[in-house]
C-alpha cells in the first residue's frame, strides 16, 4: 500500500537542480579525463617512460669550523657518489656486471641495492660513496654503455686534523629513521646529513644550511639537456671556536697514550681554550658512513674512545674537593686562619678510624698548610663539624649536581650525595662517616671534570663563574658576523673576601711547598691543588686544578687522568707543561 | 518480523547496494595493486587489503544495523548525536594522537579512529532534523544563520586539528542541504559574497603548509621538488594510462612506489595509470549510479526529514568524489580528501558505508 510522499514541491525542485549540478560536474570530470588520457595520453606516456624530467637535490655545504684565530679545523671537500637511477635502467643484471668491473663491488650487491630501494624510481640509488678519480674517469668514458648510472658530486665533511678535538667537534652522519620521526619536519628527508655528536649536533641548525635542487630535462642517455628550474642551496653558517688550535694539539700530545682530559679556560669569560679528551677517534670515518666493523670496534673499546670524558664522564674528585670543605668551614665559622689541628696520622671519629695519607702525621697545621699539604685529618675534623646539610648548601653554590651549560650535547650532572639521596638510591640512612669521606672528596660523590673546573674558576675570579663555552662567533658564509657569544655569568658565589684570600693562599702554598710542587714555574706564579682519588675501577685517578698568574689570573686549568696515579706526580707536570706552553715559557 | 523482511525485499534498493558492493571490490583490487610492493616493512603483500576488507566488513555490519532503525528516531536523538560529535572532536584536540603535525586520531582500545569522519554523519543527521522541523522559519534571515553557527562550531574544532579538507566537507554538506531545504537563493548568494570578501581575513588564519598548497595549486611548477610534485606526477600517471591503461599491477609510476600517498589520497592516479580511461570511466559510472539512486531516494522519500537525510548523504559522497578526482587531475587544490570506497582508511570506509545505510533506510521507509 503506497502512501503519497509529503516532501514539499520546492524541495523536489531543488533536488532536480542538484542533479543537474552533479551531472555538470561529472561531465567536466569525464571531459578532463578524456583530454588527459585520450588526447594527451601518448605525450604523458612518453614523459613517464622516457622520464625526460629528472629532479636532483643539491645539498647545502655545511658551515666550516675555525679556531679562535681563524685557523680552519673542519671543512667540506667534494666527494663523487656513484648512483643508479632505477627508472632509467633497461637491464639491471647486465648493468650491474659492467659497473662491477669498474668499481669493484660485486654485481649481486649492486643489483640487490637497487632492488631493495623502492621509494621514488627517479631518485638515484647510492652504489658507491666517495669514488676514486681513476674510476670516475672510466665511468665518464663509458657513459653510453652505462645507461642509468649517474655521478653526483656531494660535499663531504672533512676534519682536517683527524682525531683532533674530536669529542668537541663531534661528527655527522645520515639521519636515521628515529630522528626523522622525532623531528617530523618536512625539511628533513632520508639520506640527509645531520650532526650526530658534539658541536656538529649542538649547532646543527646553524651549520646545516638549506638544501636546494633542480629539475633538469634529460635525453634517453641521461644527459642533461636543459635546466628547467634551479633553486640555489643556502650554505650553512660557520663557527669560530674559543679553542686555540696549538694549545689543544699540545695538550693532546701530552695525553697521547693516556686516558683523561684537560680543560683550559679563561675564567674571566668562560671561553674554553683547550678541551682535551683521550683516547680519541677520527670523525672522518663517520662522514663516509661508518662501516659496521669500525663502529663495532669504537663502541666496544674498553677505553671508551667515543666518550667525552670532560663533559660526560663522572669521577670522584678526591682531595681537590677539600677546597669546597675549606670554603664551607670558613664561611660557617668552624675554622679560621688561626685554628690549628693536630695530625697524628690517624683519627677516630664516630667510632671509626680514619687515616691521613701521610702515615707519620703532619703535626700541628693551620688551614693554609692543611691545603698545601692536603692533610686529611684537618678536613675530616671540619667535615664532621659541618654536617651533610651545610655541605650540600655550598656544593649547590658552585653548580655541582647541575649541568655547566656548556654548548655540547649530553652533558652529565654527576652525583651529589645528600641524606635524601642516600635513602632514595642506596636505601640506607646517612652516617656521619659518609660526611667524613665526603670532606676529602671520596665516597658517593661523582663530578665531571667541567664541574671541577668551575670550582677553580670561582676561586680565580673571586666569586664569578662564567658559563663555559666553545663557540665564540657565528659567521655567515660571506664572512659577516651573525652572532657573537658574550660572556655570561653562570653562578655568583657570595663568599667573603677573607675566605677567598685564605683559599688562594693555600693554593699558592700548595705549589710553592706542598703537594703541587711539580707544577711550580719560576717565571710564573701558579696556584693549584692536587687530588688522588680512590675508585672501584683500580688505580687512583690523578687530578690537578690551578690558575695563573696568581694575581689577576688569565687562565684556569684542570687535568684529569683516569687511573693515572698520584695527582702531584702525574697530573701536576702536565698542568705545568700546558701553562708553559700558554705563557710561552721556554726551559 | 516477517512483515519487515517482506518490506525489505520489496523496498530495498538493490541497484544501489550492488553498485556499492561492486565498487568496494574494485577498490580492494586497486588497493592490492598499489600496496602489494609497499615498503612498509610488512612482508605480507595483502597487509593493507586485509585491513581494508576488515573495515569494509565492519561497515557492512553497521549498514545492516542502521537499515533496521526507523530514521524518524532522529527527531529525538539528533541533538545528542550532534553534541556527542562535539565532545569527541574536543577530545581529539586535547588528547589525540599526532601524525604529521596534526591531531586527528582518537584511540579506542587497539584501534585509532577519526572522529571528524563520524562528525560528517552527525552533521547530516542533525541538519536534516533541524531543517525539516524549521523549514517555514528559514525564510527569516536570522533563522537561516543558525545552521551556520552549528556547523561553524564543528568546522572550528576540525580546523584546529588542523584539517582544512574536512572542514570544507562540513561546509559543502551544509550548503547543499540548505539549498535542497529550499533556502532563498538570495540568502545563499549573499552568504557567498560575504565569504568571498572575508577570504583575505581567513588567509591569515591558515597554516603555512595550507597556504603553500593553495599557492602550489595555482602554479604547481613553482616547486616541482616539493609540494607541487604530487600533482605533477599524479597527472603524468593518469595521463600515461591512455585508453586501456598499462594493465593492473603494471603501472610504471605506481608499481615503483613513485606516487606519494598512492593508496590513500592519490589512489585515483593508480586507476588512471593501470586501468586507463576505461577504468576511470567505469569508476565514475559506478559513482554516478550511487548518486543517481541517492537523488531518487531523496525525491521519493516519505517526508522532508528523509529527503534531507538522503540529500546530505549525496552531498557528502559527491563532494569527496569531485574534490578528490579533481585534485588528482590537478584541477583543484590538494586538500587531502580521500576517495569514497577506494582510499585506504578505516574510519572513512566505515563512514561511507554508514551513509549508504542511511540512504537504504530512507528508501526502506518511504511507505508505511
Amino acid at each position: 500500500m503506497r502512501e503519497s510522499s509529503t516532501v514539499p514541491e520546492d524541495v523536489k525542485q531543488r533536488l532536480n537542480w542538484l542533479s543537474i549540478f552533479i551531472v555538470i560536474c561529472f561531465s567536466v570530470l569525464v571531459i578532463s579525463l578524456w583530454y588527459l588520457q585520450m588526447i594527451k595520453g601518448e605525450e604523458f606516456k612518453e614523459r613517464a617512460v622516457e622520464n625526460c624530467i629528472r629532479s636532483l637535490v643539491e645539498d647545502a655545504p655545511r658551515g666550516r669550523i675555525y679556531d679562535h684565530q681563524g685557523k680552519l679545523l673542519v671543512t667540506n671537500r667534494p666527494a663523487v657518489v656513484v648512483s643508479i637511477i632505477p627508472a632509467e635502467v633497461d637491464d639491471l643484471e647486465k648493468l650491474s656486471e659492467k659497473l662491477s668491473k669498474i668499481i669493484g663491488i660485486s654485481p649481486e650487491e649492486i643489483s640487490q641495492t637497487v632492488k631493495n630501494y623502492r621509494e621514488n624510481p627517479f631518485k638515484p640509488v647510492k652504489i658507491l660513496d666517495d669514488c676514486k678519480t681513476n674510476k670516475i674517469v672510466e665511468i665518464e668514458e663509458r657513459k653510453d654503455e652505462l645507461k642509468g648510472v649517474v655521478l653526483e658530486t656531494k660535499p663531504r665533511r672533512d676534519y682536517l686534523y683527524h682525531d683532533f678535538a674530536a669529542h668537541s667537534l663531534g661528527y655527522v652522519g645520515e639521519i636515521d629513521k628515529e630522528e626523522l620521526q622525532r623531528f617530523s619536519n618536512p625539511k628533513f628527508q632520508g639520506g640527509d646529513i645531520i650532526g650526530k655528536a658534539g658541536l656538529e649536533k649542538y649547532y646543527d641548525d646553524i651549520l646545516r644550511g638549506e638544501k636546494g635542487g633542480k629539475e633538469v630535462e634529460v635525453d634517453a642517455l641521461g644527459q642533461e639537456i636543459a635546466t628547467l628550474l634551479y633553486q640555489r642551496p643556502i650554505p650553512g653558517k660557520d663557527l669560530v671556536l674559543t679553542i686555540d688550535r696549538d694549545l689543544q694539539l699540545y695538550g693532546e700530545n701530552l695525553l697521547y697514550d693516556k686516558k683523561g682530559s684537560i680543560v683550559v679556560s679563561d675564567p674571566n669569560s668562560g671561553e674554553i681554550l683547550a678541551l682535551v679528551n683521550r683516547p680519541s677517534f677520527n670523525p672522518n670515518i663517520f662522514a663516509n658512513g661508518i662501516s659496521s666493523s669500525d663502529w663495532q670496534r669504537l663502541s666496544t673499546d674498553a677505553d671508551y674512545p667515543l666518550t667525552n670524558r670532560s663533559v660526560q664522564g663522572v669521577y670522584p674528585p678526591g682531595s681537590i674537593f677539600k677546597v669546597v670543605t675549606a670554603i664551607a668551614a670558613l664561611e660557617e665559622g668552624i675554622t679560621d686562619r688561626k685554628r690549628k689541628i693536630y695530625c697524628s696520622g690517624s683519627l677516630e671519629l664516630a667510632g671509626q678510624v680514619f687515616t691521613c695519607w701521610k702515615e707519620t702525621g703532619h703535626g700541628s697545621l693551620s688551614i693554609v698548610d692543611a691545603i698545601a699539604h692536603s692533610c686529611n685529618i684537618y678536613f675530616y675534623t671540619l667535615g664532621k663539624d659541618l654536617g651533610i646539610e651545610r655541605f650540600n648548601k655550598y656544593m649547590q653554590k658552585f653548580g655541582l649536581g647541575e649541568k655547566t651549560g656548556i654548548d655540547l650535547p649530553a652533558e652529565a650532572i654527576g652525583i651529589i650525595p645528600s641524606a635524601q639521596w642516600k635513602e632514595r638510591e642506596v636505601k640506607e640512612i646517612w652516617f656521619p662517616g659518609d660526611t667524613i669521606n665526603l670532606s676529602i672528596g671520596q665516597g658517593y660523590l661523582l663530578l665531571t671534570p667541567l664541574q671541577v673546573h668551575n670550582l677553580i674558576a670561582a676561586i680565580a675570579t673571586e666569586g664569578e663563574i662564567y658559563r663555559l663555552h666553545l663557540v665564540k662567533k657565528i659567521i655567515s658564509a660571506d664572512g659577516k658576523t651573525v652572532k657573537e657569544i658574550k660572556p655570561e655569568i653562570y653562578k655568583k658565589v657570595d663568599f667573603s673576601l677573607d675566605t677567598i684570600k685564605i683559599i688562594k693562599e693555600g693554593l699558592r702554598q700548595t705549589i710553592l711547598k706542598g703537594t703541587g710542587w711539580r707544577a711550580n714555574i719560576k717565571e710564573l706564579a701558579v696556584a693549584g691543588k692536587t687530588g688522588t682519588a680512590q675508585n672501584p675501577q683500580g688505580e687512583t685517578h690523578a687530578w690537578f686544578i690551578g690558575f695563573a698568574p696568581y694575581e689577576n689570573p688569565e687562565i684556569c686549568i684542570t687535568v684529569f687522568l683516569e687511573n693515572g696515579g698520584e695527582g702531584g706526580e702525574a697530573a701536576a707536570p702536565i698542568a705545568r707543561a700546558m701553562l708553559e706552553k700558554y705563557f710561552n715559557i721556554k726551559n | 518480523m516477517k512483515e519487515r523482511l517482506d518490506r525489505l525485499t520489496e523496498n530495498l534498493d538493490f541497484t544501489l547496494l550492488f553498485a556499492v558492493v561492486f565498487i568496494c571490490f574494485y577498490g580492494l583490487l586497486v588497493l592490492y595493486s598499489s600496496t602489494r610492493l609497499a615498503a612498509t616493512g610488512e612482508s605480507d603483500p595483502y597487509f593493507f587489503v586485509k585491513k581494508q576488507s576488515l573495515w569494509a566488513l565492519l561497515g557492512f555490519i553497521l549498514l545492516t544495523i542502521i537499515i533496521f532503525f526507523d530514521y524518524h528516531n532522529l527527531e529525538r536523538y539528533s541533538k545528542v548525536i550532534y553534541f556527542g560529535a562535539i565532545i569527541l572532536l574536543i577530545m581529539v584536540i586535547s588528547t589525540g594522537r599526532t601524525t604529521y603535525g596534526a591531531r586527528r586520531w582518537l584511540a579506542i582500545g587497539p584501534f585509532d579512529f577519526q572522529p571528524s569522519e563520524f562528525a560528517k554523519i552527525a552533521l547530516i543527521a542533525f541538519l536534516a532534523d533541524f531543517l525539516s522541523k524549521n523549514k517555514p522559519k528559514l525564510d527569516n534571515f536570522f533563522y537561516y544563520l543558525l545552521p551556520f553557527a552549528y556547523t561553524g562550531l564543528l568546522i572550528l574544532l576540525v580546523f584546529m586539528q588542523p584539517d582544512l579538507g574536512t572542514s570544507l566537507v562540513y561546509l559543502a554538506i551544509l550548503i547543499i542541504m540548505l539549498f535542497v531545504a529550499g533556502i532563498k537563493i538570495k540568502f545563499l548568494a549573499f552568504t557567498f559574497l560575504a565569504a568571498l570578501s572575508s577570504i583575505p581575513v581567513l588567509w591569515t588564519f591558515l597554516k603555512d603548509y595550507q597556504k603553500n598548497r593553495l599557492i602550489l595549486f595555482l602554479n604547481p611548477n613553482l616547486d616541482p621538488l616539493g609540494g607541487g610534485y604530487n600533482v605533477i606526477q599524479s597527472r603524468i600517471a593518469i595521463g600515461s594510462g591512455g585508453f586501456l591503461g598499462n594493465g593492473i599491477f603494471s603501472g610504471l609510476q605506481s608499481q615503483l612506489n613513485f606516487l606519494p600517498a598512492q593508496h590513500t589520497d592519490f589512489i585515483f592516479s593508480v586507476i588512471g595509470e593501470e586501468l586507463g580511461f576505461v577504468g576511470t570511466i567505469l569508476l565514475l559510472g559506478l559513482y554516478a549510479v550511487i548518486l543517481w539512486r541517492g537523488i531518487k531516494i531523496a525525491l521519493e522519500a516519505r517526508d522532508l526529514l528523509g529527503s534531507l537525510l538522503a540529500a546530505g548523504a549525496v552531498a557528502f559522497l559527491f563532494f569527496h568524489i569531485v574534490v578528490n578526482i579533481g585534485m588528482a587531475m590537478g584541477m583543484l587544490p590538494a586538500t587531502g580528501l580521500p576517495l569514497p570506497f577506494l582510499s585506504y582508511g578505516g574510519s572513512f570506509m566505515i563512514s561511507n558505508l554508514i551513509v549508504i545505510g542511511i540512504l537504504l533506510n530512507v528508501e526502506l521507509h518511504k511507505t508505511n
